[in-house]
């Protein structure tokens, strides 16, 4: 491996020990120890917490904001198309021919649409209100990352900068609001407890 | 406002500190800043301004944490949008998380990630008051209760006297001499609970829960030391004094050796004794605790009450309380006893766990300093009512129709409002 290969794996470790330290703390904490007696089955409901409730039918986040909700679709995955290839170029794997020009497609449709999302937050006044630094730092980051992983297997001579820049992503996973990686499952499983416990969830 | 003192600080930060589970800090945790839970918000809804926002609530209680118990809030807190507790902040968040929300949740359901929001502001709540930041006109409604036994300071004497002549109007309308209203009666199936705004301004509404009893011939009483469902510390996010209210409750369902508790329509009262209570008092009821929704459904299914939905000819809606709803899992036995006890019954759009909150929770009704704000949000509920073509509005919430009288003056429907318990009381076949 390269220097910035191990610096990407050194990232990488990094950034799966500060996850796993979170996920712990959460194991650690447990779940509310919830003295009311049910009236439902959580079980049943944390799966649908995952599923039914996540639909674009369900969810007015979704069926009021469908541009949005889209480009968030696309965006996140790129990020596992990005996350994938990620593994595959850190351990010299290559991909070839139309699968390359596919992914590099495919990385681009997800990368304008973190960009749109980015412009979004820029321009509308009202998500300018609501955001931070990290809002914004955070998206450029992935983004970004969308773009240097078609530039990376497309060009090899790009991999020093695009190890770079994924480095920098993996060492702020942990620091900002990315974390949600971890914490979104973590939240859908609180809700599905919530909900399946007082019988709301699965709806009736 | 007064400077903040350091043990306010303290005391406040305390809440967002010592997590005794993993919900609170999956929640504060979790929130992408996306923006997307605005359209859910009836706030949002009805004044479209960014710091109506649900997710700017959420960020006024989790910018907090950031600041004071992560590495990066606490050395970059530019980068990471962490904020300090002071004066500034504190006044915000009174303003949003007490006067810009009424915790019913649906910005809960429809955020895109899954945060509860709802929880969220009442964790911000407890932070203000533990803090002494609670307005006065919420805190003054629980001490009522705390000091009185329920929460519109009603005398015992004026208790007893309102339900005697109740109980005379009950025998004149069930036409039986012997039909009681029970006070302070052991052993009994069925101990009742009020909201006092029942024995002070709407007895009739007492009086349809004791004509049902009577159909029903169920064993039943009313307690004159505490009948209030009511709990408005749960507003305020006081565990202790919610625990308090909360405590006399299981207590006199064990002094009166009742089976059952039987909560009155009250949706945060159902709410707070029923799912929060057993939490705050740390421990699991002795006993059955049911709404009189549950109840009433269950004597239709079992043959032990009979309607007559043509005695309610008119179209009827329903109005789903947040907290008993869409918090609470009752969903389906309202509409099953409307089904049986009304001609003509019409769904609002949205309903059921969509449905938009009447704007008078989350302790609103309480605080007169938020009424334009209110009034403002009811405008939603007023579209929805009118859109159903309906001449009476049934919610199984006495703050539901304390709000819905208003929103009925406000903007002229010109419809009935009842609570579940008058609508089968008209149509009972005795």
């Amino acid at each position: 491996m390269e220097w910035y290969q191990w610096l990407a794996f050194a990232s990488l470790i990094i950034c799966v020990g500060s996850l796993l330290f979170h996920f712990f703390r959460l194991i650690r904490l447990g779940n509310p120890k919830d003295f009311s007696t049910p009236l439902g089955s959580p079980k049943s409901a944390m799966g649908y917490a995952y599923t039914g409730s996540m639909s674009p039918t369900k969810k007015e986040s979704a069926f009021l904001h469908l541009p949005t909700y889209t480009a968030g679709i696309f965006y996140h995955l790129g990020t596992f198309l990005s996350i994938f290839l990620f593994f595959m170029l850190l351990f010299n794997f290559k991909t070839e021919g139309w699968i390359t020009w596919a992914f590099s497609f495919c990385l681009m449709i997800s990368g304008i649409s973190g960009f749109g999302i980015l412009i979004k937050r820029i321009v509308k006044p009202q998500m300018r209100s609501l955001s931070n630094n990290d809002d914004y730092f955070s998206n450029l980051l992935v983004t970004i990352f969308h773009f240097l992983t078609i530039s990376a297997i497309l060009n090899s001579a790009m991999q020093p900068v695009y190890f770079v820049s994924a480095s920098l992503l993996l060492l702020y996973i942990p620091v900002g609001k990315l974390k949600h990686t971890l914490y979104f499952f973590a939240a859908r499983y609180q809700l599905g407890f919530f909900y399946g416990w007082r019988g709301v969830w699965p709806p009736k | 406002m007064e400077k903040l003192t350091k043990e306010q600080i303290e005391k406040g930060l305390a809440v967002i500190k010592d997590f005794k589970d993993s919900k609170l800090l999956t929640h504060l945790n979790s929130c992408v800043r996306c923006g997307l839970c605005a359209d859910s918000c009836i706030y949002y809804r009805a004044m479209p301004e960014a710091r109506f926002i649900p997710a700017k609530k959420v960020d006024l209680v989790a910018s907090i944490y950031r600041r004071y118990n992560t590495f990066s809030g606490k050395n970059f807190p530019g980068l990471v949008g962490a904020k300090d507790l002071n004066n500034e902040t504190v006044k915000e968040m009174i303003d949003l998380l007490f006067g810009a929300c009424t915790m019913c949740g649906r910005c809960t359901v429809h955020c895109s990630i899954g945060v509860d929001i709802s929880y969220l502001v009442r964790c911000g709540r407890a932070m203000l008051s533990n803090m002494g930041m609670v307005p006065k006109t919420l805190q003054s409604t629980i001490d009522a209760a705390i000091n009185t036994g329920n929460n519109m300071s009603i005398l015992d004497e004026d208790f007893v006297d309102t339900l005697k002549w109740l109980e005379e109007d009950l025998q004149m309308e069930v036409n039986d001499d012997t039909a009681t209203i029970p006070l302070n009666e052991e052993g009994k199936n069925v101990l009742y609970t009020l909201n006092p705004r029942e024995p002070k301004f709407f007895p009739l509404s007492i009086s349809a829960m004791a004509k049902v009893f009577y159909a029903a011939a169920e064993s039943w009483t009313l307690s004159t030391k505490m009948y209030d469902v009511t709990n408005y510390a749960y507003y305020s996010g006081n565990l202790e004094e919610a625990g308090i209210i909360a405590q006399r409750l299981h207590d006199e369902m064990e002094n009166l050796k009742a089976t059952q508790c039987v909560l009155a329509e009250c949706g945060h009262g159902s709410r707070a004794f029923r799912w929060e209570g057993p939490n705050y008092i740390q421990k699991k009821y002795p006993f059955k605790v049911l709404t009189s929704i549950e109840l009433m459904a269950d004597y239709i299914r079992t043959g032990r009450i009979k309607l007559d939905k043509a005695k309610n000819p008119d179209k009827v809606t329903l109005h789903d309380p947040c907290n008993l709803v869409r918090s609470g899992g009752i969903f389906s036995e309202q509409r099953f006893i409307l089904q049986h006890a009304v001609m003509d019954f019409v769904e609002m759009t949205p309903h059921g766990n969509d449905n938009l909150c009447c704007g008078g929770g989350g302790g609103q009704l309480a605080m007169s300093e938020y009424n334009e704000r209110r009034m403002n949000i009811a405008r939603l509920k007023a579209n929805q009512i009118r859109a159903t073509g309906a001449k009476v509005v049934v919610t199984p919430c006495h703050n539901c129709v304390d709000q819905l009288t208003q929103i009925n003056v406000t903007f002229k429907l010109n419809v009935q409002i009842k609570t579940v318990a008058e609508i089968v009381a008209e149509a009972i076949i005795l």
